[in-house]
């Protein structure tokens, strides 16, 4: 292996009673690229990306982000370094506007702590109108600046997927996990996400995409991972897996 | 009359800030804290017991306040991390416990019989010795008619910031006709001639000066002073972190904000605020275990669900109404009815809880999310 890459997993294993949801499974994220994880439904995806991101923890393996071993760190540790993740039901904070939503996904500034709102409110107050821009330029690029002020509650589903990629990058990620940001989204707003995804990963960004829309896997990826039955089967360019005999088995079974 | 209305007003200052702390937990964090007296029946044990030790007053409420952080602590760390139905049971299961330690350790709270002739701010020796506030003090404690003058400009800036605050919430009605809106200015109006009564109650007893005048300038001065931190802290980008758990906790876990850290924040500040209450109660009622019974904690429930969950002001308005009510009930006019009813006292008092109950039913009905609560709120989807 020439360069490191920026997120590696070995060995990672998970069992719900008896079921054993991930067995085994790995996966490398090289740094500056789009990185699809695909399978079957049940094939253990979602578990996988809890366990990455430590929403919930491995029985067993070794996580690595940026050569750091991050398996023993909390979820939002993790977060703080640079490895945010979105959900595959997007979750918007229904009863905050947009705007608030986006503001809470910066992280390090001042006045989340106590003492710092009642101490240096002119500091809290100058970082919040900078936060504030930035949130604001985000969500103009994605077009949801119109509703900056409105309950994010109100929004569409693909809106709110698109909320929730902007406020993960609110937090100066190098990776972003996303889980599904094409499912339930309009054909039209798909194109834009996929067109936003590549443009910020020109800015730099590594993402990591579960989906189930193979157009989307196409355009989007350098390497794609297949997971079956909660291991690793076969991992490499979007058309050789594409055609690989023993993806189509998983997928659509075999007498 | 007057010293009728200052009474009032210390009760209901008292159980806003005992809300304001439930309404912190609750209406901003979305901790189920049904155990809040907890946190008062703490407060108001260790500021009357320190006091009579000889512990200055304002330190030995203070002390209070840290101890029912603490007791947030112990609960925050034991429960916190478990789904938010078991902090529910928990601390109601704590806050029984607080009382019966209470009604049984009678070395240290005296037991059944209560706390009897601690101190009282403002109050001369001889007048809490006996714990009867009505006794007033000699003449020789009166205070200087420069320090009464002074105290009655402090109070004219409680409420002159009390009736701008009111304005700032009421200005953006008077444009639009809605019956909303109407409303709004309504009730504004009435709050308005409230503090105002409020005002004018408090200046005369101040000129005349009751000690329980003295305790009313001190309550509102905390009550205040919560308030105002308390609406900084909700507006910043800490209350934002609050908030956001309480929408869902997974989100600013996925963001980097050590989730568990915080709601111990609000859990104990909560705790804290209601601590503070616990020792104006202490002045203003009595200490007896049976004081602090569930029903206080539900009490509170009601204030911020009148008010609507999470706005501090809706809270503060919120127990303004409830000791209205609870004070209206009791005058002659409503007991003349309740007597045409064929009511005994004891059914009276049932009768009163009943009606709560009632105008609840119809607030759900007409107006689910409180008097200052946002209906939009309630209709989005998750």
């Amino acid at each position: 292996m020439s360069t490191q890459p920026l997120l590696s997993a070995q060995g990672l294993c998970k069992t719900f009673g008896g079921v054993k949801a991930v067995q085994q499974a790995g996966i490398e994220v090289a740094a500056g690229s789009i990185t699809g994880l695909i399978g079957p439904n049940g094939a253990g995806k979602t578990t996988f990306f809890n366990l990455l991101s430590n929403f919930i923890r491995a029985d067993s393996g070794q996580i690595e982000l940026n050569g750091e071993r991050i398996h023993h760190l909390q979820s939002h540790q993790i977060a703080r370094l640079g490895m945010v993740r979105t959900f595959q039901v997007a979750k918007a904070l229904s009863r905050m506007s947009v705007l608030e939503n986006m503001m809470l996904g910066a992280k390090d500034r001042a006045g989340e702590k106590i003492w710092e709102v009642l101490l240096q409110p002119k500091l809290v107050q100058a970082q919040q109108r900078e936060l504030k821009d930035k949130a604001m330029s985000i969500l103009e690029s994605v077009g949801l600046s119109a509703k900056a002020n409105d309950y994010a509650g109100g929004l569409s589903g693909g809106q709110r997927k698109l909320l929730e990629i902007g406020r993960a990058l609110m937090a100066d990620p190098k990776l972003i996990l996303l889980d599904e940001p094409a499912a339930g989204v309009n054909p039209r707003l798909i194109e834009d996400i996929c067109g936003h995804i590549l443009n910020w990963r020109k800015g730099g960004l590594t993402f990591l995409i579960i989906e189930h829309n193979m157009d989307v896997i196409m355009t989007l990826c350098d390497r794609v991972w297949v997971l079956a039955e909660g291991t690793n089967l076969v991992d490499g360019t979007p058309t050789k897996v594409q055609n690989d005999p023993r993806v189509i088995e998983a997928y659509l079974g075999i007498d | 009359m007057v010293i009728y209305f200052v009474f009032l007003t210390i009760s209901a200052a008292t159980y806003a800030l005992f809300s304001l702390g439930l309404n912190l937990q609750w209406g901003v964090t979305g901790l189920i804290n049904f155990g809040h007296v907890a946190f008062m029946a703490i407060g108001a044990y260790s500021t009357v017991l320190l006091s009579m030790q000889g512990v200055p007053i304002p330190i030995a409420a203070l002390i209070g306040a840290g101890l029912s952080a603490l007791l947030g602590l112990i609960i925050g760390l034991s429960t916190l991390r478990l789904r938010e139905d078991y902090l529910g049971i928990v601390t109601i299961g704590v806050s029984e416990l607080v009382r019966l330690v209470a009604k049984n350790e009678a070395w240290l709270t005296k037991g059944t019989f209560g706390v009897q002739g601690y101190p009282i701010p403002f109050t001369c020796r001889e007048a809490y010795s006996l714990n009867m506030l009505s006794i007033t003090c000699p003449t020789n404690s009166q205070p200087e008619y420069a320090v009464k003058i002074l105290l009655i400009v402090w109070l004219t800036v409680i409420c002159g910031l009390a009736l701008w605050r009111l304005w700032l919430w009421m200005r953006f009605s008077f444009r639009e006709a809605t019956p909303t809106e109407l409303s709004r200015v309504v009730l504004g109006l009435i709050c308005g001639i409230f503090v105002l009564t409020v005002y004018v109650c408090g200046a005369l007893s101040l000129y005349t000066y009751d000690p329980r005048a003295g305790l009313m300038l001190l309550t509102l001065t905390t009550l205040m002073v919560v308030y105002i931190g308390l609406e900084k802290l909700v507006h910043s980008p800490w209350g934002r972190v609050l908030k956001a758990i309480r929408e869902d906790e997974e989100v600013p876990r996925a963001l980097g904000k050590n989730v568990f850290w915080y709601k111990l924040q609000a859990f104990m500040l909560g705790g804290a605020i209601a601590g503070i209450s616990g020792a104006f109660y202490a002045w203003q009622f009595s200490v007896f275990p049976d004081n602090f019974e569930p029903l206080v904690t539900f009490n509170a429930w009601i204030i911020i669900t009148i008010g609507g969950a999470g706005n501090n002001l809706g809270t503060v308005i919120g127990a303004a109404i409830f000791w209205g009510y609870y004070e209206l009930t009791r005058t002659d006019f409503f007991k003349g009815i309740f007597n045409a009813l064929h009511l005994d006292d004891t059914q009276q008092g049932a009768f009163r809880i009943m009606i709560i109950g009632l105008i609840l039913m119809l607030l759900m009905v007409l107006r689910p999310q409180g008097i200052l609560g946002k209906k939009e709120e309630l209709t989005l989807g998750r």
